[in-house]
Formats: structure tokens, sequence, C-alpha cells
């Protein structure tokens, strides 16, 4: 396959089987490990025999893992029914929220989720190239040795302790809300009053998501300008008589974003763990903070649930960072 | 122009900054060896310093809950009344343990497969690839936390965890150092001799992987021990044992934000960082020290590219002449920065173009060649500057513009052609894009059509047509973009054109046509040409003088005809006779033994002394410099008061 609609084929192609990777491995992982929600649930005193005996059909625990060659029906098998359940979005039922399907669970932290993560990757994207890219061109100059400095100091504080620190701080001077995504029994008179409320509430969540992710992509934009400040292209534009600005504005900034675009996809696991932490500090209540929760409950559908949820907008934002890669970089033909 | 600027740079320009980094780096990595030393230290004798032991079960008395800093308590005690200064000493022994266990298993995973995977390739190679992809998008932490929830909360599960998902970076490093050794002559060699796996991976491939691997070791402890540290802060730690992350988690849990209790949750954080900064810097400075990365950096502000502030003696006498020559270059000097001395990597280097002409600059690679172009140029890598001589333009000198002049005379006057286009042109834009660029630059009343037009007339010029000029280089071929260059460089029809090595890397019909490409412009648009190369063929081919440069000097000048007809200097002799004459094709080809001087090891007399066969006595103690010697090559052997026989 040649050309762009051959990358974008060969791009979601390779996502999908990613994303049917990932649901096995999600079926697998929890049905060898003691942590079968189906077995468990069997088990599991919350649950009143009316329940376990709508697990034991809907897991249908009496069928074969993956397929029986001597059945009737070889395809009638655990495996099958997980899919069939996850084709009608069905994830299962939450033991500690009784009766809430782990759909509806899930679907509304992933939302709160984003609320935390957008913001903060996007500020720490634009913060971290521009800082990246005065770093290079200043190289090991007072600003460079800063931001080497700042990056270093930032990857050794584990993001749960600097959430803490910034909690205390905020707290303690600012008088900011530290837990939580609205007041609780608050009642507001207007849309702004709750704008302003979920506003103050994010501050700090998004302060330290976006100085973690901050550290990491500036350091990666930095070496990365520093590239392609080396390439031949830069001199030939220096000879051509461009100024220092316009060789940066119109030479090195976009092949500079192209590997900042694939670094950023290689580290949305890292954005992923920062989130996780950064929940658990301010009870943000997002997937994080709902699968964290779901070990102390062992909640086991819900845990579940969330990992893939997780995996999969892994999965899918990858697949977006792939796609804006294309767009930006003429070659990709070739590759 | 690569090949040869980096001939140059990484014996000058780069390596003061490298003596530098490198000292930095090592200053680093010591710093970060003796924190990590402190903290084994700490963990090794815990039981010996610290003042109580935190496993002794004691009764709570309610009044000794985060108790603050005192005599009896330094670091105060924490939400069960316990000592935190005894806790944190403990607390490295778990941070430590975890880390090199995990780190451990890390490495044999990963180093087993980036072996497999860059020794055997195949299929196997790319599916432990698809495998290892496969676990680099899966997010670490969200895993780590269901399978120690689903295993069960245990040191040991936690090692195997964090070791079982940490090894993804390992085995793409691992993999890349493989492939590189595997495709390298002497493993090429053993295996042609008939060596077997078994030899050439324990000899061959082993000794290069270890360090790196080791190095990256280090690097993969840190992340263990932050994932450690992570887990336990989440109630995912081992309840039976004390850690700096279940510090955090029970302080944190149980009130010491709300009782102020500081003491309870500062020192077990900066304990992290303490490990953690400490294997950084000590696996960033081993990775380093392992795998130099130096960078060329075109665009580095330069303190200053000109300083003539020395009194080097002219060679030339300052000469009236009727008609100017387009380009005058007159006791070029340059001197690179290397490690606090100044090296001169160009001496005294004179000659003049003058219009119309083609001037071929020839010589070995490291000759100077590309450095005197440069610095005509005022495009002179960080840490190279001219400390002499001027370069007249028009009667203009080049070395006093400032900024905004350079840049206005720059493509308008005099430009370039690089060697190798390929990385010459901005792979991201259009060719027609970047020849609109300069023309528009350069006379910024010219509407889009009309430089787009001129841009489509160039490209014409050149064979290319004007219908590619909506492509990018990558789906030119080589000779077509060393055309585009071209056009690029007739963009604001200038005086003169610099071309280094522009046939380079092209095969000999597309060298030919080239060469005819940039003959029939000179003639045609009656631009002067300075041709840099190594290539006495393409030399005799169009240029009407010749100027040879040997160890950053101007060995001989002449015009091209006589030149080749009755070399002078020794050096001119050699390098013509290791050349093929089509005039005398049965003459036996001759290489020129040895190699040209390094910068830091100039000879003091002749810089061709040591590999001239004509040598003698004052060859050794005196320099020959063109063209004070006399004639018209910088040799004793002309000089008429040598009497030689």
């Amino acid at each position: 396959m040649s050309g762009r609609g051959g990358y974008l084929l060969r791009k979601v192609g390779w996502a999908l089987l990613t994303v049917l990777v990932v649901i096995t491995f999600n079926f697998v992982l929890f049905r060898v490990l003691p942590g079968d929600p189906a077995k468990s649930g069997l088990r599991d005193p919350r649950l009143n025999p009316a329940a376990v005996e709508a697990l034991r059909e809907r897991f249908g625990t009496d069928k074969p893992v993956f397929v029986d060659l001597e059945a009737d029906n070889p395809f009638d098998s655990q495996f099958t029914a997980y899919l069939g359940a996850l084709s009608r979005a069905d994830l299962g039922t939450s033991y500690a929220f009784r009766d809430q399907p782990v759909s509806d669970l899930i679907g509304q932290a992933l939302v709160n989720t984003l609320w935390l993560v957008l913001p903060s990757q996007l500020l720490a994207i634009i913060l971290g190239s521009v800082l990246g890219l005065f770093a290079a061109w200043r190289r090991g100059r007072a600003l460079d040795v800063g931001a080497l400095t700042f990056s270093l100091f930032m990857w050794s504080l584990p993001t749960f302790f600097l959430g803490i620190i910034l909690l205390v701080a905020g707290a303690q001077w600012f008088g900011l809300p530290t837990a939580g995504r609205v007041t609780i029994g608050a009642n507001y008179a207007d849309v702004w009053e709750a704008a302003l409320d979920i506003g103050s509430h994010l501050i700090l969540p998004t302060l330290t998501l976006t100085l973690v992710l901050l550290g990491e992509y500036m350091l990666i934009m930095r070496s990365s300008v520093l590239d392609v400040f080396g390439e031949d292209y830069i001199l030939t534009a220096r000879a051509k008589g461009l100024s220092t600005y316009r060789i940066i504005r119109h030479h090195a900034l976009r092949n500079a974003m192209l590997p900042m675009v694939t670094l950023i996809a290689l580290n949305l696991g890292f954005t992923v763990s920062g989130a996780i932490q950064v929940e658990a500090v301010y009870s943000w209540p997002g997937l994080g903070a709902l699968t964290v929760s779901a070990v102390a409950d062992r909640d086991y559908p819900v845990l579940q649930g969330a990992f893939l949820l997780i995996a999969l907008s892994v999965v899918v934002a990858n697949l977006v960072a792939e796609l804006i890669y294309g767009w930006l970089d003429p070659r990709v033909s070739e590759g | 122009m690569t090949a040869v600027l980096e001939a140059t740079t990484s014996t000058t320009v780069e390596a003061p900054r490298r003596a530098w980094r490198s000292f930095l780096r090592h200053r680093m990595g010591v710093i970060g060896a003796a924190m990590l030393g402190i903290a084994l230290l700490v963990a090794a004798f815990a039981p010996l310093i610290a003042p109580y032991d935190p496993y002794a079960s004691v009764r709570v008395n309610i009044g000794d809950i985060y108790q603050a800093p005192s005599a009896a308590h330094v670091l105060g005690t924490d939400d069960g009344g316990k000592d935190v200064l005894s806790s944190l000493l403990y607390g490295a022994r778990v941070s430590l343990v975890v880390g090199f266990s995990a780190a451990a298993i890390a490495l044999v995973i990963g180093g087993l497969v980036g072996i497999v995977a860059g020794y055997r390739g195949g299929w196997v190679g790319s599916l432990l690839m698809r495998i290892t992809d496969f676990f680099l998008v899966i997010p670490d932490l969200a895993l780590q936390i269901v399978l120690v929830a689903i295993i069960g909360p245990s040191l040991g599960t936690i090692i195997f965890v964090i070791g079982a998902l940490g090894w993804t970076t390992t085995a793409r490093l691992v993999r890349s150092q493989t492939l590189s050794v595997r495709e390298r002559k002497f493993v090429m060699r053993a295996r042609a001799i008939g060596a077997g796996d078994a030899h050439i991976l324990r000899r061959h491939i082993l000794p290069a992987v270890l360090p790196l691997m080791l190095a990256n070791m280090v690097l993969v402890i840190s992340l263990a021990i932050l994932s450690e540290s992570t887990l336990a802060f989440l109630g995912l730690g081992d309840p039976t044992v004390i850690s700096w992350g279940q510090m955090l988690n029970f302080a944190f849990d149980r009130g010491a934000v709300s009782a102020g209790a500081w003491w309870a949750l500062l020192p077990p954080g900066f304990a992290i960082v303490w490990v953690v900064l400490a294997t950084t810097l000590l696996g960033t400075a081993l990775e380093d020290a392992l795998n130099p990365r130096l960078k060329r950096h075109h665009l580095e502000a330069p303190g200053s590219d000109v300083a003539r502030d020395r009194t080097v003696p002219a060679l030339v006498p300052p000469l009236a002449e009727a008609e100017a020559p387009i380009l005058r270059v007159r006791d070029l000097s340059i001197e690179f920065d290397v490690g606090g001395r100044s090296l001169r990597a160009v001496d005294r280097v004179s000659f003049d173009l003058r219009r119309g002409e083609t001037l071929g600059l020839v010589g070995e690679s490291g000759c100077g060649k590309t450095t005197t172009v440069l610095g005509i140029l005022r495009l002179l890598p960080p840490g190279g500057r001219v400390v002499g001589g001027s370069v007249l333009f028009d009667g203009e000198d080049l070395l006093s513009l400032d900024g905004r002049a350079l840049r206005s005379f720059r493509w308008t006057r005099l430009s370039l052609v690089f060697q190798g286009a390929m990385n010459a042109l901005n792979p991201v834009r259009t060719i027609g894009d970047q020849i609109q660029e300069a023309i528009r630059l350069h006379a910024p009343g010219t509407s889009k059509a009309d430089a787009a037009r001129r841009a489509g007339e160039l490209l014409e010029r050149v064979g290319i047509g004007r219908r590619r000029a909506n492509e990018y280089p990558h789906t030119y071929s080589g000779g077509m973009r060393q055309r585009a260059m071209i056009a690029l460089a007739l963009a604001c029809d200038p005086d003169v054109i610099v071309a280094d090595e522009p046939t380079t890397a092209l095969d000999v019909m597309i060298q030919a046509q080239i060469l005819e490409l940039l003959g029939g412009i000179a003639h045609d648009f009656g631009m002067g040409i300075i041709l840099v190369t190594h290539d006495l063929g393409v030399v005799a081919q169009v240029c009407d003088r010749v100027v040879v440069m040997y160890g950053g000097v101007v060995a001989e000048e002449n015009d091209a005809a006589t030149l080749f007809a009755s070399p002078q200097h020794p050096y001119t002799q050699q390098l013509l006779q290791s050349f093929p004459d089509l005039a005398h094709p049965d003459r036996p080809l001759r290489g020129i033994p040895g190699s040209p001087p390094r910068l830091d090891a100039m000879p003091s007399g002749c810089r061709f002394a040591p590999r001239c066969p004509h040598v003698f006595d004052r060859c050794v103690n005196e320099p020959p410099l063109y063209p004070a010697a006399g004639g018209r090559a910088s040799c004793f052997l002309l000089d008429p008061a040598e009497r030689r026989p």
C-alpha cells in the first residue's frame, strides 16, 4: 500500500487489531486470575440469589472458555458471551454500587477524567513546546539549564507527592477547594455560579497534572528542536538570508513538531498514570479514582470495565496522534 | 558538505562543548552515585541508626499521634504514634529492594526480547516487536493496579508486576544496539569464517550490548521505585512492610493534612525524590558516557564569527588592478576553539574570482575547503571565527557587514548549492514553495503569482519542469534534488554561486548532467562559480582556474590548463596521478599514502612534508607560504634560492 490512503488504512487497521487484543487480554486477565468477576460474583455475599443466577447466565460459567470443538455449537463460549455483552455496551453490574450498570459508572467517570486531562494536556503541550523551543535555541544558557533542572526535578517528584504539596499550599494560602468536582450540597443561583464552583475545584488538579506533563514535553520538544537545528536545510535557510525568527517559524517548527506528536502519543500511558494519581489525591471522581476505589471494594466488574476503557482510550488517542502525524508529514507515503 | 563539516566539527567545534558537557555529566553522575550510596548505606544499617524499631508493636496513646518534632522524635510521630525518622530509615530498604529486583527482572526479559528480536530478525523479531508495541500502548500504572489488586499485594507480587511490565524500553534499546552490531564488519567476518551463533552472541553481541543495558537498568530502577511508591500510596503496598509510599498513604488518608503534620508528609516524599533523583542522574550520566549524542546547531547565536584582532603578517601585498574581481579573498584565516585552544583551520588563504569565471577549490577531505567557503559566507559553525584577512565582494568587505546588511546580501549576490541536496531542502515544504520563499523575501513587492511563475521558469531552466513545483523533495530523485537546489540558488539572480561538492553521491551520468547544467548557467547568466570538490575530473571538465588547498593553506593556484599540464606542487602532482587521465589511459594510478594532517597536530614546517617524496630539511623547519615563497605554489622546490640537485 502506498500514499496517504494506505497510511490511514494501515494505522486504522493496526488500531483495530490492538483493540481486539486489548479486549481479549481484558477477558483472559480477569478469567484466569483470582479476580474473575464471574466466580467472585457467585460468592459475593453482597449479591442476592437472583443476581447470582443472572450472573451465571450472563457469564455462561458452565460453558467452555474459548471454543469447544466437540460441542454442537463450538463458538457458544464464555468468550463469545463476553463479546456479545460488550457489543451491547453491557459491562455488568457493580457490586459496591448496587444495581448500577458498570457502563453508566465508567461513562460518567470518563467524562470527569476528560475534564481534567484535556485542559492539562493542552496547557502542557503548548507551554512545553514553547519552553522546549527556547531552551534548544539557547542551548547551554541560563534558560536551558533552568528548563533541564526543572524537568529533572519534576521527573523525580512522584505525581501524588506533588499533588499533596500543591493541595496543602493551595488550601492554606489561596483557600482553594481540594476535594471533589463540586462543593457538596451547594445550591447554585445560576449557571455562572456553578461554573465558578467547578472551575475552582479544577484549578489544583489541573495545575498538578500540567506541571507533571510539562517537564516531560519540554524535554521532548527540546531534543526534537535540537535535532532539527542540526539539519542542513536550516543552514540553507540561513544562507538564503532568512532571519532567525523566520527560520524557526517557517522551517524548524513544523519539522520539530513531528517527533513531538509521536512522542506525545507514546507518552499517553504517562498521562494516564498522572491522572490516576491526581484523581486519587483530589478525590476527583474520574476513571482513576474509580479504579482505585474498585480495588479497595473488590468491585471486579468495575475494575475490569474501567481498565478496558482506559486501555481503549489510549489506543484511540494514539490513533488520533498517528493521523495528525500523517497530515503534518508529506513523507508518510514512503513509510 | 555534511561529511566535511563532520570531519572538522567532530575534532574542532564540538570538542570543547563535549569536554565541558561530559565533565558536567560526569559531575552529575558522581553526585547521583554518592546520593545512591548514602541511600544504600542507610538501608543496610537501618537497624543500627534508627532510634526506634518501627516493626515493634506498641500501644497507641491518643497523645502520641502526630507529635511535632522534638528531641525524642527528631521528625515527630505519625498517625500510629510511631517515630517518623525510624520508619523513614527502614523504608529505604523496601524502595531499594523493589527497585533493584524489579529492574533485574525487567532487564532479563527486555534483554532477551531485544537480543532475539535484533539478532534473529524475521517473523520472530517482528512478532516480538509487535508485542513490545502492544505493551507500550497499555498504560503501565493501570495494569499494575489491576494485577496487584487481583494477585494480592505482597512484596513479591509487586516486584514481579513492576518487573514484568517495565521491560519494553530496555527491549527496544537492546534490539537497536544488537541490530547495529550484527551489521558491523567484524561480526560479518566472524560469520563468514563459520563462527556459530553462540560464539557471535557471547563474543560480539553481549559485550556491545551489556554496558548500555546496565546504564538503562539504573534508569529502570528509578522507574520501579516510583511505581512502587505510587502503588503503595494508592493502598496497594504490602501491608506487612513499611515503605515511603505507604507512610504517605497513611498520613494523607488519616488526617495529617488537617493536623498540619508536615513532618509525616514531607520526609517520606523527599526520600523518594532523593533515590529517584540519584538513580536518574547516575543512569543519564552512564548512558551519555556510553552513547554520546553530539548535535550540530545551525542557529546557535554566535558570539562573533569575525574577530580580526590578530596581527598576522599578510602574505599578499595590496595591489591595484584595473578591473576588480567580483570576489577577492585576501589572507583569510579561520580558527576553531578546541578545548581552550584556538586551532587554525584556514591559514591566510587568498584568491580572486572574476565575473563569469568558474573557479575550482580542490583538495582531499579535511583540507579546509568547506571551512574557507563557510567563512566567506559568514556561516561558520559556532566556535569557529575569522581571525584575519578580508573578503571583498564587488569592493565591499563582507566581514564587516552587520546582521541586516548580511541577510539582504545573502542569496541576492551570492548563493549556495549544498552537497547532498536531500538534507539541504526542507522535507515538509514543496520545492516551489522553497524557491518562492527566497524570491519574495528579497523582493518583497513580488506577488504570489509572479513568484510562482518565476519558480516555474527556474525549474524549467534546470530541466525539471514547472509541473513538479508543487511536489515535496522526497518525490524527487537524487539528481533532480540537486537540480532543484540549483534552481533555488538561481532564484534571486546572484552574481556568484558557491557549489559545495554538488556531484558527490550521484552516479556518473547524472554528475555529468549536473556539471553541464552548472557550466551552461555560468555561461548564460554570466555568473561566477566556485566549485568545491575533491574530484579533479570534475575540475578538468568545467573550471577556468584552480586553487589547490592542503592542510588549510593554498598549495597551488593556476589556470586550469596550465595546472593540469605542469603541476608545480608535489601534492598537486600526486593528486593528478591518483586520477585517471583520458589522454594517457595506460598511466598507472597511484594514491597518496597517508592522510591530511589533523588540526591539532599541524606540522610546523610544510604541511605536506610528512607525505612528500621530495622532502628536505628546510621543509620540516619552516613553512613555505604561497605566494610569499615565489612561484605559483607553496613549495621550497620552486624557490630559486634553493639549490637542489
